[in-house]
């Protein structure tokens, strides 16, 4: 199963959004206009964030985790201060998605609007305080997901879009592409079991787990192919090694935050990561 | 107290559909009040739910952030004071998902009358004078479906103010719009949250069809002026006991 894409590795920058390609100086401190897909959240004011905001997108199995924990290592060693956001992690509402995930009574909207909340308390509670102490922000998933998972339960994509049209757009967005089928090897070796939620059960798409699975997760992958042309990802490929993504994403990173080296060697720490 | 007027329910009389009529894809019917604290809108509605009670109607009453399913979220949130005007305008759309779902919708299918004390207005009213964008919160609502009737309780604010002042020994946090930083004297920072949540429900009179209701008029003539408009917008019979 684990074909090798050798060439497709380039970080292909999709569409022209304003990806801040060769803004190698501009960085940290050029704040563009548009740090907001529409109008800010109330009592926000752009000029005011400094930070810069790295989002890394990518289906569970995908190695967003890994690379986060490889890329907080090489910014700390190169003297940037690090923030991490993730789904579920607020402080507000984190448990209660928890324990109504568990409860699985829950209709899609009101997950979707719980799910939004919890990400809204996360952006104004963490991410805000420090984009504008100049941290570098690096986020494990973000809207999209949200976006992905609400519109293939069959939540309209512009009623999401407008939700979300008051946070923060990302100054880089990376997509970590897997194909469903090596997420579910990955998955299953890292945890023995496939967890109801990954597998859309509560769609009623198969009874077969694994077909559950494929078919639920190609889902939310036509919904990031959309996403990755409306939001200009940065789409790599999730399937090769540990090292090689990271060194992708390193150098775009660099790129961005007017980093000359990227050499990057994990401490032992971090050393079983480094496949 | 016959139906004649133009009947909103397609299941009863499919016949004289005028065009402005929202075409609804259910049988049952839905009778909303709103206004600021103080200006009896819930009163009324208790009375109006008691006749409809009395009479034996199907019907169902429910209200603003009732749901056990965000209370605990809503509690941490108040208590330690967390809430923004956007979480706290997600977490109050969340609770009235929940309820939409898995309560109003399916009455409506099920041919009931549903009573709401407060609907979406609240939260475009008061997430409005919180500083939330207008055009962002017709958006979080607009899976809601649409009252047949809007009853806007409308009382002079310190009428309405006083009302609320005289009756409660301590106004929360939120409830007095302390998050907004307008005043520290809790009183007077109620007053000027309400005076702008006013200030935005009397903008949707025209937009949104509200029945506007005189919060100054005596309790029971105010009611009987209230399930008269009910009789005449909404065709009762449909609700009413099945005769054996």
């Amino acid at each position: 199963m684990k074909r090798s894409n050798k060439k497709v590795l380039a970080a292909v920058p999709a569409n022209g959004r304003p990806a801040n390609n060769k803004s190698k100086k501009a960085a940290a401190n050029g704040t563009p206009p548009s740090r907001f897909y529409g109008t800010p959240l109330p009592g926000v004011k752009p000029e005011e964030l400094s930070g810069t905001l790295v989002v890394i997108e990518g289906t569970d199995g995908s190695g967003r985790s890994t690379q986060i924990y490889l890329l907080t290592e090489w910014l700390e060693s190169q003297g940037f201060a690090v923030q991490t956001m993730g789904l579920r992690r607020s402080y507000l509402v984190g448990e209660d998605i928890d324990a109504l995930l568990a409860e699985n009574a829950v209709t899609p909207m009101t997950l979707a609007l719980m799910y939004s909340t919890d990400f809204f308390d996360q952006l104004e509670r963490r991410i805000l305080p420090a984009l504008r102490s100049g941290l570098v922000v690096l986020a494990d998933r973000y809207i999209f997901t949200l976006i992905a998972r609400a519109a293939v339960r069959g939540i309209g994509r512009d009623y999401l879009h407008g939700i979300y049209e008051i946070a923060l757009r990302p100054d880089l967005t990376f997509w970590l592409n897997v194909r469903p089928e090596v997420a579910f090897d990955r998955e299953f070796k890292k945890s023995q079991t496939i967890s109801y939620w990954e597998s859309g059960r509560d769609m009623s798409l198969s009874n077969d787990l694994f077909q559950s699975f494929i078919r639920y997760q190609s889902m939310i992958k036509r919904e990031f192919e959309y996403l990755s042309k409306r939001h200009g990802f940065l789409e790599l490929d999730g399937e090769s090694s540990v090292s090689k993504v990271n060194q992708v994403l390193r150098k775009r990173i660099a790129s961005h935050l007017g980093i000359r080296s990227t050499q990057y060697k994990p401490s032992h720490a971090l050393s079983h990561l480094w496949r | 107290m016959v139906t004649t007027t133009p009947d909103i329910s397609p299941a009863a009389d499919p016949a004289p559909a005028k065009p402005p009529t929202i075409k609804r894809a259910y049988p049952g019917a839905l009778v909303v009040v709103e206004g600021i604290d103080g200006s009896g809108k819930s009163t009324q509605l208790y009375l109006l739910k008691r006749w409809l009670e009395i009479g034996g109607y199907r019907t169902h009453f429910t209200e603003w952030n009732s749901s056990p399913l965000v209370k605990s979220a809503t509690r941490r949130g108040k208590q330690r004071r967390l809430l923004t005007p956007t979480t706290f305008s997600l977490l109050h759309a969340a609770d009235f998902a929940d309820r939409c779902e898995r309560q109003i919708m399916p009455l409506l299918h099920g041919g009931y009358l549903v009573l709401a004390d407060r609907y979406i207005y609240t939260a475009f009213a008061r997430d409005g004078a919180r500083g939330c964008s207008p055009h962002w919160l017709r958006n979080l609502y607009s899976f809601a479906p649409a009252p047949d009737i809007t009853f806007y309780f409308r009382a002079p604010l310190d009428v309405a103010v006083n009302r609320i002042l005289a009756g409660r020994p301590k106004l929360k946090y939120y409830e007095a719009g302390m998050d907004l930083g307008i005043s520290l004297d809790r009183s007077e920072s109620f007053r000027i949250f309400q005076e702008r949540i006013l200030n935005n429900y009397d903008q949707m009179v025209e937009t949104d069809h509200f029945v506007l209701m005189d919060g100054t008029v005596r309790v029971n003539k105010l009611q009987k002026l209230m399930r008269q408009i009910v009789g005449e917008k909404i065709s009762l019979q449909q609700f009413a006991p099945k005769k054996k």
